[in-house]
């Protein structure tokens, strides 16, 4: 008896069955913030966007207080109902949350250490209705809802904090180290500055296919054609050495750039303008 | 001939993932115990020793042992317990030579030994129905997958994806201690490609998304149908609703590869393909 189609059979099995009548996934945008968590964006009542980490260590959706009440959620012993939408096109147009005071949050807020403000974890009774797919080599997650009603939790303890396992005691250490490090949150973003260049990139050589009108490199002198020997004071062979010149300038700072056209050198400065 | 059957096919499905063979990048089932708190447990080894019963914890950035656990496998023969934060009390960090869930394997992975205060209450109070609880399963062991979670199936599909892991402790410790020359400066955001759209929002608007304020002539957008005074309110799925935003969804947008946008114009949400040119 050959094996052949019997294994054939198993690798079928293995590949995941699309079940009839199943809801079609969802791409959700996630980041990995600094302390290793899976954060998501959301609105609550359609304010927002908020950052919550996605933890099957909670045991629901939890917002801070504060959160709570930027949003408006009705608040009742604790518990709110409340439509949730996760960035990508997720909604749960009567989830249920807690309101309560994370202090876990708190010290990792304190420190900045994630990188961004953290308003919530998203945990088992929001997580449970979707099958999630989680993979850090993607930018995105993919949710797939599912026909199926999590069981009501149980909560033990009852001190309003179901015990958030790696997140308490992360939260934990951020609050003992904050004042011993003397660090300080740093949430501000700013847009990096316009420059209005095309480029291109044959064999280690990047020349410039177009120039946007009145662009900042239009400004500059900057043409079709030239080639682009150095940015700032780096030698350049690949698009992506202009770009990382730049990427740190805001609007109004300056760009360097040695250029050869006809074979002459030629020293250009671009002040970045407003745009992406 | 049944029995050599059944112990094939099952060899098969559970390919160990440390195997060095093409087999190791099909998915595997683990299946997991949902609790009556909303928590599941899975169930590990730890260096050959086991079973142990662990909370799988996506909010968790690091792996957690109990010192139970830490005797039982021999986590702390070797190098005696370093303490590496006092302000809990007894921690201590380890490298555990095999971590394994059902069929899967992890290799030297980072483990913290601590018994947390939750995981021992949550362990008391299930002790009777569940068994033990020894700890946490977090970031550095799911991480190493593309992984799937279903409660209704009540188990994870598991795929390794490559994907190495950054130690959380290290890299904190990094930036806690290094790294501040760039502290107190906003971090600047810019797109992946060139668009060709100057983006506003008054403070005061609390509408969703941002309005295009210019279309730079011959530009990505123009080509794409992009006009003055649209509102922009997601690009490629993600929401649009500050000009930091706006700057960060166009980070992930690469250059070259069509993306998509929703706008709204005149009262109307529109669908629009942006292909963001190579430069900046």
């Amino acid at each position: 008896m050959s094996l052949r189609p019997l294994l054939a059979c198993w690798s079928v099995l293995l590949i995941p069955l699309l079940a009839k009548g199943e809801e079609a996934p969802i791409e959700v945008p996630y980041k990995l913030t600094g302390t290793k968590h899976v954060m998501v964006r959301v609105k609550l009542n359609g304010k927002g966007p908020f950052n919550f980490i996605l933890d099957t260590g909670a045991p629901a959706l939890i917002m801070t207080e504060a959160v709570a009440q930027k949003a408006g959620v009705k608040v009742e012993k604790g518990w709110a109902k409340l439509k949730l939408d996760v960035e990508g096109g997720v909604t749960l147009p009567e989830a249920k949350g807690l309101a309560i005071d994370m202090f876990q949050l708190k010290g990792m807020n304190a420190l900045g250490v994630a990188g961004v403000e953290l308003h919530g974890v998203i945990g088992y009774n929001v997580l449970a209705r979707y099958r999630i797919q989680y993979d850090f080599t993607q930018d995105k997650l993919v949710w797939t809802p599912l026909k199926f009603e999590p069981p009501e939790i149980q909560r033990i303890g009852g001190k309003g904090d179901g015990g958030q396992g790696g997140l308490e005691l992360l939260g934990n250490m951020m609050k003992y180290l904050a004042p011993l490090m003397g660090m300080k949150p740093n949430f501000a973003v700013s847009p990096r500055g316009f420059v209005g260049l095309e480029l291109e990139e044959k064999k280690d050589v990047v020349t410039v296919k177009s120039v946007l009108k009145d662009s900042p490199a239009d400004k500059a002198g900057i043409q079709v054609g030239d080639v682009i020997d150095h940015a700032k004071a780096n030698s350049v062979e690949r698009i992506e050495d202009v770009l990382n010149a730049a990427s740190k300038l805001n609007e109004g700072d300056k760009l360097f750039l040695r250029i050869k056209r006809n074979g002459e050198r030629k020293d250009l400065t671009i002040e970045l303008g407003k745009g992406l | 001939m049944r029995t050599t059957l059944t112990t094939l096919m099952l060899f098969v499905v559970f390919t160990p993932a440390g195997a060095q063979d093409a087999a190791n990048i099909k998915p595997v089932k683990v299946p997991f115990v949902l609790m009556p708190s909303g928590h599941f447990t899975v169930t590990v080894k730890v260096n050959d020793k086991g079973p142990y019963k662990l909370i799988f914890d996506t909010g968790a950035p690091t792996m957690l042992v109990s010192n139970r656990l830490a005797k039982d496998a021999g986590l702390l023969d070797k190098k005696s317990s370093t303490p590496l934060f006092s302000p809990l009390g007894a921690m201590a960090q380890a490298k555990a030579k095999t971590f394994e869930i059902g069929p899967l394997k992890g290799e030297n992975v980072p483990v913290i030994v601590f018994d947390h205060p939750t995981v021992k209450a949550f362990s008391d109070h299930f002790e009777k129905d569940q068994g033990v609880i020894d700890g946490i399963v977090g970031f550095p062991f799911f991480a190493r997958y593309k992984m799937e979670v279903d409660y209704q199936a009540k188990e994870l599909t598991m795929t390794p994806n490559g994907y190495q892991p950054a130690d959380v402790m290290e890299s904190m410790m990094k930036m806690m201690l290094g790294g501040n020359a760039d502290q107190g400066k906003p971090k600047v955001a810019g797109a992946a490609g060139q668009w060709g759209i100057i983006v506003e929002k008054d403070a005061k608007d609390e509408d969703a998304g941002v309005t295009i304020k210019l279309v730079m002539a011959g530009s990505p957008a123009d080509k794409a149908g992009v006009k003055k005074g649209d509102r922009l309110l997601t690009l490629d799925g993600r929401w649009t609703e500050s000009i930091a935003d706006t700057y960060q969804a166009a980070g992930y947008a690469k250059p070259g590869k069509a993306v998509p946008i929703v706008i709204r114009r005149e009262g109307k949400e529109m669908k629009l393909s942006v292909t963001p040119a190579n430069g900046l």
